[in-house]
């Protein structure tokens, strides 16, 4: 090791350094010693947490009836439309659908999302790291209970010797590799972003698929609109305050069933926004070739 | 091991990641508009290099519905085919709105994402990042010719030409390949491919789509139960296969031709059976990315032959 390697993390149980450890591929690790990194440790945040719709009760399975009897136009601040019934007598209001946006549950996974990368900040924090790279955010429900869900962030915390510790080491959820690149371009990796969009569909009959009243539907696409908008402008919003822009957004949709016919139109964004630091490298210039392998 | 910086100095990987994590412990001020995308660094890098920036990402969605019943009866087929080129059009028509409120020209690497639930609804949802011209000044153009450069002989590529000859010294060197006013253009092409259809000397003229749904009779009872043992083939079922494929591709072809284009790439073709108690029928979907030539017609990109020494290298060395 040599004189500006970072102090090794003493074992818990006092038994000598403890080995650093990466979750890096060797190639990213190579990528990673090129840029002058060292990693540091694995690090890992995570929270369980209930996830709450302020439209069905709770996300995953509704809250019943009871949870909508509160509703009365929909959430403050949220965009509520409805859809009347298209048979040709139609029906009584209350049958009708509405999309209403579940502001709620997007605040609430959001919140998951924060919670897990602060703590894997915090645990990077500790080792003494410039960043972590590699950031991998997933959610599951592999412990807790109805509407529980666990939020898991873990990266590579790596540390630049002999430069002044940040007081907030960077976040990215692009490989060594992939850092190595972006540093080319000059664009220095600066924070995981995260935006979570939700759209409450209580499904009319033609969205439910009723065959007397087939045509073209506009609650579905509505509520992946308003959905992706939401976590798009999360995303944005976040990005402005760290960097010029977004790279390596990686997209989920869901669509989460809830009471009876109704469901939750999610969308998540997770991204790095990337901070320019020096002009653009000069054009990479590829080359195109035809590798001769079977 | 050293390449050049970005101000033109030599310089160590390790002296630019010094540079980006001192600039990212400087205090930053909101910036009014920042650029979402989800491309990865290196497709960042291949649309610079034909002069394209990302804007945003944008998204469309469609939705429609259609009584399988109704629909197969002989001469019906058509509105549950109409009912899926509709769920298509308006999530193309809905990003392409996206793309336009956005000042950008077109959409690359669209995913399309199709959702059946129940099983006579269909949600398509197409997610893809807007790009522009570059708003810098010198930037590097599309216009790639090979062996104009003069770059020295063909095949010998020297540090910061391109193989084709394209060398440094024509920054800005574009034409407007894409006139204003025109309809954005969408492709289901990655940015790397869409690289090469640029290089190359194309242009995406849009996502061209066909859709058929053909109806076919239910088998004879003794073949339904398996009672019937001869092997004979299902002519109504084959015919139907064919039929709707031709259907399905003529439709293609026709919006291409309508998005004046010379081609399509990249096609995908989606079967799907549909079989109910009372309904038989196969749906086609064709997809693909309507091309047309530019200006300066195709250039070829002359690729070489590599042979590489060593085996297909293990996925753990492909990660990132």
């Amino acid at each position: 090791m040599t004189a500006t390697t970072p102090p090794a993390v003493p074992d818990a149980a006092g038994g000598g350094p403890r080995p650093r450890t990466s979750a890096l591929s060797v190639a990213e690790a190579a990528a990673v010693r090129r840029l002058g990194l060292e990693p540091v440790g694995m690090v890992l945040g995570t929270i369980v947490l209930q996830v709450v719709s302020s439209v069905a009760g709770s996300a995953g399975f509704g809250g019943g009836p009871s949870a909508m009897a509160g509703w009365g136009g929909g959430p403050a601040g949220g965009s509520y439309t409805s859809y009347p019934c298209v048979h040709m007598m139609g029906a009584a209001a209350e049958h009708w659908g509405f999309n209403a946006e579940d502001a709620g549950y997007a605040s609430s996974v959001g919140s998951g999302f924060a919670t897990a990368v602060a703590r894997l900040v915090e645990e990077a924090k500790a080792l003494g790291a410039h960043g972590v790279i590699g950031v991998r955010v997933d959610v599951g429900d592999l412990v807790g209970g109805w509407s529980t869900w666990t939020f898991r962030a873990t990266g590579t915390a790596v540390a630049l010797p002999g430069s002044p510790v940040p007081s907030e080491p960077f976040t990215t959820n692009a490989s060594g590799t992939h850092v190595e690149r972006l540093v080319a371009m000059g664009l220095a990796p600066a924070r995981l972003v995260t935006g979570v969009g939700a759209c409450y569909v209580r499904p009319n009959c033609r969205t439910r698929g009723d065959l007397l009243a087939p045509g073209t539907i506009d609650q579905i696409p509505q509520a992946i609109d308003v959905a992706r908008d939401r976590a798009r402008a999360a995303v944005r919003e976040a990005a402005r305050h760290h960097g010029q822009g977004v790279v390596h957004t990686d997209w989920t949709d869901r669509r989460l069933p809830s009471w009876g016919e109704g469901w939750i139109q999610s969308a998540v964004a997770i991204g790095t926004a990337v901070r320019r630091f020096g002009p653009r490298q000069a054009p990479a210039a590829p080359r195109p070739v035809v590798p001769l392998r079977p | 091991m050293s390449t050049e910086t970005p101000n033109g100095a030599a310089g160590s990987p390790a002296d630019h990641m010094r540079a980006a994590v001192a600039q990212l412990a400087t205090r930053h001020a909101p910036e009014p508009g920042v650029f979402v995308s989800d491309l990865l660094v290196g497709e960042l890098v291949l649309l610079d290099e034909v002069g394209y920036e990302p804007v945003d990402l944008v998204s469309g969605a469609g939705a429609a519905s259609w009584n399988p019943q109704v629909a197969s009866a002989p001469g019906g087929s058509d509105a549950w085919a109409a009912a899926i080129t509709g769920a298509l059009g308006t999530a193309r028509a809905a990003i392409e709105r996206e793309v336009v409120t956005r000042s950008a020209e077109g959409v690359v690497a669209v995913q399309l994402s199709l959702a059946r639930r129940p099983g006579n609804v269909l949600t398509c949802s197409l997610l893809g990042t807007a790009v522009r011209r570059q708003q810098r000044p010198g930037g590097a153009g599309p216009e790639v010719r090979p062996g104009t450069a003069g770059a020295g002989a063909p095949g010998v590529p020297r540090p910061g030409d391109h193989a084709e000859g394209r060398g440094r010294a024509h920054p800005g060197q574009r034409s407007g390949h894409v006139p204003a006013g025109r309809r954005p253009f969408g492709t289901t092409l990655s940015a790397r491919d869409f690289h090469l259809l640029v290089r190359a000397g194309y242009e995406p003229a849009g996502i061209a789509a066909g859709a058929a749904v053909v109806a076919f009779p239910a088998r004879s009872v003794g073949q339904g139960l398996g009672l019937s043992r001869d092997n004979l083939e299902l002519q109504e079922q084959t015919a139907a296969l064919y039929q709707a494929r031709e259907i399905a591709m003529a439709r293609m072809e026709a919006e291409a031709r309508a998005q004046g284009a010379d081609g399509v790439v990249d096609v995908s073709f989606g079967e799907q059976p549909f079989n109910s108690m009372l309904v038989h029928a196969v749906e086609v979907l064709a997809i693909g990315t309507a091309i047309r030539r530019t200006a300066g017609g195709h250039r070829s990109l002359e690729p070489r032959l590599q042979l590489a020494l060593d085996d297909a290298a293990p996925d753990v060395f492909r990660r990132g």
